[in-house]
């Protein structure tokens, strides 16, 4: 594999963004994977941002390691950068406006007069990270005429000024003298679709038939709500909230309509949906809610991610009920993993909760595709008719209870908070403590609890997937730390190792039984974004087993492959 | 609640009984609703009734349509989400005072700039009767109650110029005791397009031994007595203050305010087509298109 890392940085303002995209839309059209994420913070001008874009021939599965071409389009880029830098890596840079002394000299530095070039050919300063990026295609040496391709499709609506500007900016950066081909990577024909984990979510979303997403903005879940509303028009409503309580809230009374409904939060607002969660769990109302993490604790770092709140959305809310928790482990999963979240919700009538976090929801990727022929729909048990008067939560073997929709003339039910019987009328208040309806009582909760051991038998999902079973050692993971251990993974391997994953995407409820089997007598390394390692005490909750060797990580960077590969190289030569 | 018999429903009463105190002011609403959607001979498998948590918020039960008992301060958002996903039907939330005023009260600004087809009715006992009688958002300054035993030091919440303010369509008050209005206040609550804030006066008979039946009939007039005008915005706002400029001698009954302005669910373009629960699945065309976006 070759696989080149781009990182352009800057301040806001600078088109950071926008010559990330640029590239990664290039690589997807010449058949070359990609893989980008971002440094950034919760200001609107200025600071410090960057974007990273990783190229290469073969499928990837993290941002990577260090920086093979820094396009430094200000004096606090090399500044911020330059201890990133691999060994040989190239500095992009004005030398008219930053200074490069200091910098180590195995870098190359290429010197381009990014701004004169810029107002030279478009009359507008705004265009030297075209320039740039003009001469980072012929770096990695991608022609570039498919780069003129993609302004044309970027920028047609803009006018024929705009792309015939941003031509001949590239293009001058691609011929400027001393700009030369420093790596190969050959693409494939296939041209790839780009997108980043909430994207595919929404997708994965709508695919199943979501029609109501409801949500206050926050990071990094946003991305989702804005796909909603840039979609309002295709048959999906998007309801901006006062409040997270509001979103969830207005999620459950859209799901008692019969409508497949989802929210999306990050934790301070999951925070404050929890009062909801344990409602539509009492409803028995099927609603998906996404938890994109971000590091915390309380407002913790805005634009940083984290895996640290799962413990949190497993347990959030008073009571017992049965819920359903997945993590996606990329991109693709982010699609089929929402997909089937809704038939889970819809099967077993309980809240089921996406744990997403920053780098899953805003590392854009290019996929090969989705597969929508695997997207089935399954409403779970829906009440046509009554004999007389409908029992709503009905005491059946399996926990489900037939539901029915507002609408349906017959049907009639009121679906309490508090707790009730099987039409709906409650046992609380007046009549809590009669020794009827404490019995009442009682078999209504075995009833929703008893939803758990029928996913349990129904579902083969609820056991961790194993990859490379023969292994010496295993990573144990979740989430979107799933990708950076698949690398290090690959790392090891190369070098005579000899490592597997056991990775945990349907987290809750699980299969304690077959965990244990999975993960008894292997040799388990659990690597977590977060300081107490909650995945590992979940483990250790269901199966007794206690994983010792950990590596956990909290700075509010992802892992990189080779960070986890070095660190798990260490714990083996320690234990030796 | 007491036990229920295993009949299928007539009419718009399923037969539960309330768990009110004989005498609460409840009552009187729920003969009001029950008048009003007969009246308007309503389908009742198309009617929800979304209340929140609270002694007035068990308004569903005894009624044989939909209804969602949701989460103290909530049942704006219940209700809002229930008619998003299917317009076509008839969504009324009933709850008290704290429930709408206190711990929901942001929702409530919201719901009425958004003018969203709803029925609010709010039954107002100027105090917390579930929890026992602690104070509210629309206990009267001096007010005693458990939680107050020096007396109120807040000054009450004004419900209908906050409406007003807010942007709701109808905004109206009733007393408990005074039934007929009532009624003809919720029916035309129900028939008007948009949001519909109706605030009754609801006496509480075991908590409030201020603001009783007697106490509300001895200064309540109405003000189509008056020839008031609701749809003129400034001699509404005036009328909402007219109890507590007048120290509560006079408070006026009836509805202060009424304006036609398109609904939410008019605006969305989501909506344009029909209600979301009747819409179908993407095709594979427009799964296709989608993906397009991203290549
Ligand atoms: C989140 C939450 N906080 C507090 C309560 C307790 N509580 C239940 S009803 C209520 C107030 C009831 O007053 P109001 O809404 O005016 O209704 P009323 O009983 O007077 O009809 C309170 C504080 C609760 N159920 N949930
Ligand atoms: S406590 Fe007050 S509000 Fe509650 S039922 Fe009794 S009279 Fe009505």
């Amino acid at each position: 594999m070759t696989s080149v890392n781009v990182r352009i940085a800057g301040a806001n303002g600078d088109g950071v963004e926008s010559s990330g995209a640029m590239l990664v839309k290039v690589a997807a059209k010449n058949g070359m994977h990609a893989f980008a994420y971002r440094g950034f913070q919760s200001i609107i001008r200025g600071g410090h941002v960057w974007n990273q874009v990783r190229i290469s021939d073969e499928k990837l599965y993290s941002h990577g390691d260090g920086i093979d071409i820094l396009v430094a389009l200000n004096q606090d880029s090399v500044r911020n950068q330059q201890s990133h830098l691999n060994k040989n890596a190239a500095i992009i840079y004005d030398p008219s406006k930053i200074n490069v002394e200091g910098v180590r000299s195995d870098v190359k530095l290429i010197k381009i007069p990014l701004l004169d070039i810029a107002v030279q050919v478009s009359g507008d300063p705004i265009m030297r990270n075209v320039v740039a990026i003009g001469a980072v295609l012929k770096m990695i040496g991608i022609n570039i005429d498919v780069f003129n391709e993609i302004v044309k499709d970027m920028f047609t609506r803009k006018g024929e000024k705009v792309v015939n500007d941003n031509i001949k900016a590239a293009v001058t950066g691609y011929n400027y003298s001393g700009v030369e081909k420093l790596f190969e990577i050959h693409g494939d024909s296939k041209k790839r679709y780009y997108l980043d984990g909430n994207t595919a979510l929404a997708i994965g979303a709508y695919a199943s038939g979501c029609k109501f997403y409801a949500a206050y903005p926050m990071t990094p879940a946003s991305g989702i709500l804005h796909w909603f509303a840039a979609h309002e028009n295709k048959g999906v409503l998007y309801k901006q909230t006062e409040d997270e309580l509001a979103a969830i809230n207005m999620t459950i009374g859209a799901a008692s309509t019969g409508v497949r409904s989802m929210c999306g939060t990050s934790g301070g607002g999951f925070s404050l949906m929890v009062e909801a969660l344990g409602m539509a769990g009492m409803l028995e109302v099927p609603i998906v809610v996404v938890n994109s993490q971000r590091t915390g604790p309380s407002t913790g770092l805005p634009t940083k991610t984290e895996q640290g709140d799962l413990l949190f959305v497993m347990h959030a809310s008073q009571g017992e009920f049965p819920r359903i928790v997945i993590a996606p482990g990329s991109v693709e999963e982010s699609f089929t993993l929402t997909s089937e979240a809704f038939n889970l919700a819809d099967r077993y009538q309980c809240p089921v909760i996406i744990l997403m976090d920053l780098y899953i929801s805003e590392h854009v990727e290019t996929i090969d595709g989705f597969d929508f022929d695997k997207v089935i729909i399954d409403r779970g048990k829906i009440a046509e008719k009554s004999d007389g008067r409908f029992k709503r939560y009905l005491f059946t073997e399996d926990g489900v209870s037939p539901r029915a929709f507002p609408g349906t003339p017959g049907m009639e039910f009121v679906a309490p908070s508090d707790e009730h019987d099987e039409y709906g009328d409650l046992v609380s208040d007046a009549l809590s403590g009669i020794d009827e309806y404490v019995e009442v009582r009682v078999k209504m909760q075995n009833k929703r609890m008893r939803k758990i051991d029928t996913m349990l038998k129904n579902e083969s999902v609820f056991v961790p997937k194993v990859e490379n079973e023969k292994a010496d050692y295993f990573f144990v993971t979740f989430g979107s730390t799933v990708g950076p251990v698949k690398e290090a993974i690959q790392i090891l391997n190369k070098s005579g190792s000899n490592f597997g994953l056991i990775q945990f995407d349907y987290i809750m409820p699980l299969n304690a039984g077959k965990t244990e089997q999975i993960l008894a007598n292997k040799k388990l390394i659990d690597v977590e974004c977060n300081f107490t390692g909650q995945l590992a005490h979940v483990i250790k909750a269901n199966t007794g087993i206690d994983i010792n060797n950990r590596i956990l990580k909290y700075d509010g960077e992802a892992f990189t492959g080779k960070e986890i590969a070095d660190k798990a190289a260490s714990i083996i030569a320690n234990s030796k | 609640m007491e036990a229920q018999e295993n009949k299928p429903k007539q009419g718009y009463t399923s037969g539960i009984k309330p768990i009110w105190c004989p005498g609460c002011g409840d009552f009187g609403v729920q003969a009001a609703l029950l008048k009003a959607f007969t009246a308007l001979g309503l389908d009742r498998s198309k009617i929800v009734i979304v209340s929140g948590i609270g002694c007035s918020s068990s308004m569903p039960h005894p009624f044989s349509t939909y209804g969602i008992h949701s989460l103290h301060g909530r049942l704006i958002p219940v209700a809002t989400g229930a008619k998003l996903a299917n317009h076509e039907l008839t969504v009324i939330g009933t709850g008290g005072d704290g429930d709408g005023y206190g711990i929901g009260g942001g929702h409530l600004v919201h719901a009425a700039r958004r003018n969203i087809n709803i029925t609010y009715v709010i039954m107002n006992n100027e105090t917390y009767g579930l929890t026992t009688g602690q104070t509210s958002p629309t206990a009267l300054m001096g007010h005693k109650t458990k939680s107050t035993p020096f007396g109120s030091i807040e000054s009450p919440i004004n419900p209908m110029a906050l409406a007003i303010s807010s942007g709701a369509t109808y905004v109206a008050r009733g007393f408990s005791g005074d039934p007929m209005q009532l009624a003809e206040l919720v029916k035309n609550g129900i028939s008007h397009k948009g949001f519909s804030l109706i605030d009754v006066f609801s006496p509480c008979v075991t908590f409030n031994h201020d603001n009783t039946y007697d106490w509300f009939r001895s200064r309540v007039y109405k003000l189509e007595s008056e020839n008031h005008d609701p749809s003129n915005l400034e001699k509404a706002l005036g009328k909402a203050f007219e109890d507590s400029t007048t120290d509560y001698k006079r408070i006026p009954t009836g509805l202060f305010y009424k304006v036609d302005r398109p609904t939410y669910e008019d605006l969305d373009i989501a909506l344009k087509d029909g209600p979301l629960a009747k819409q179908p699945l993407p095709t594979k065309a427009q799964l296709s298109e989608i993906m397009a976006e991203n290549a």
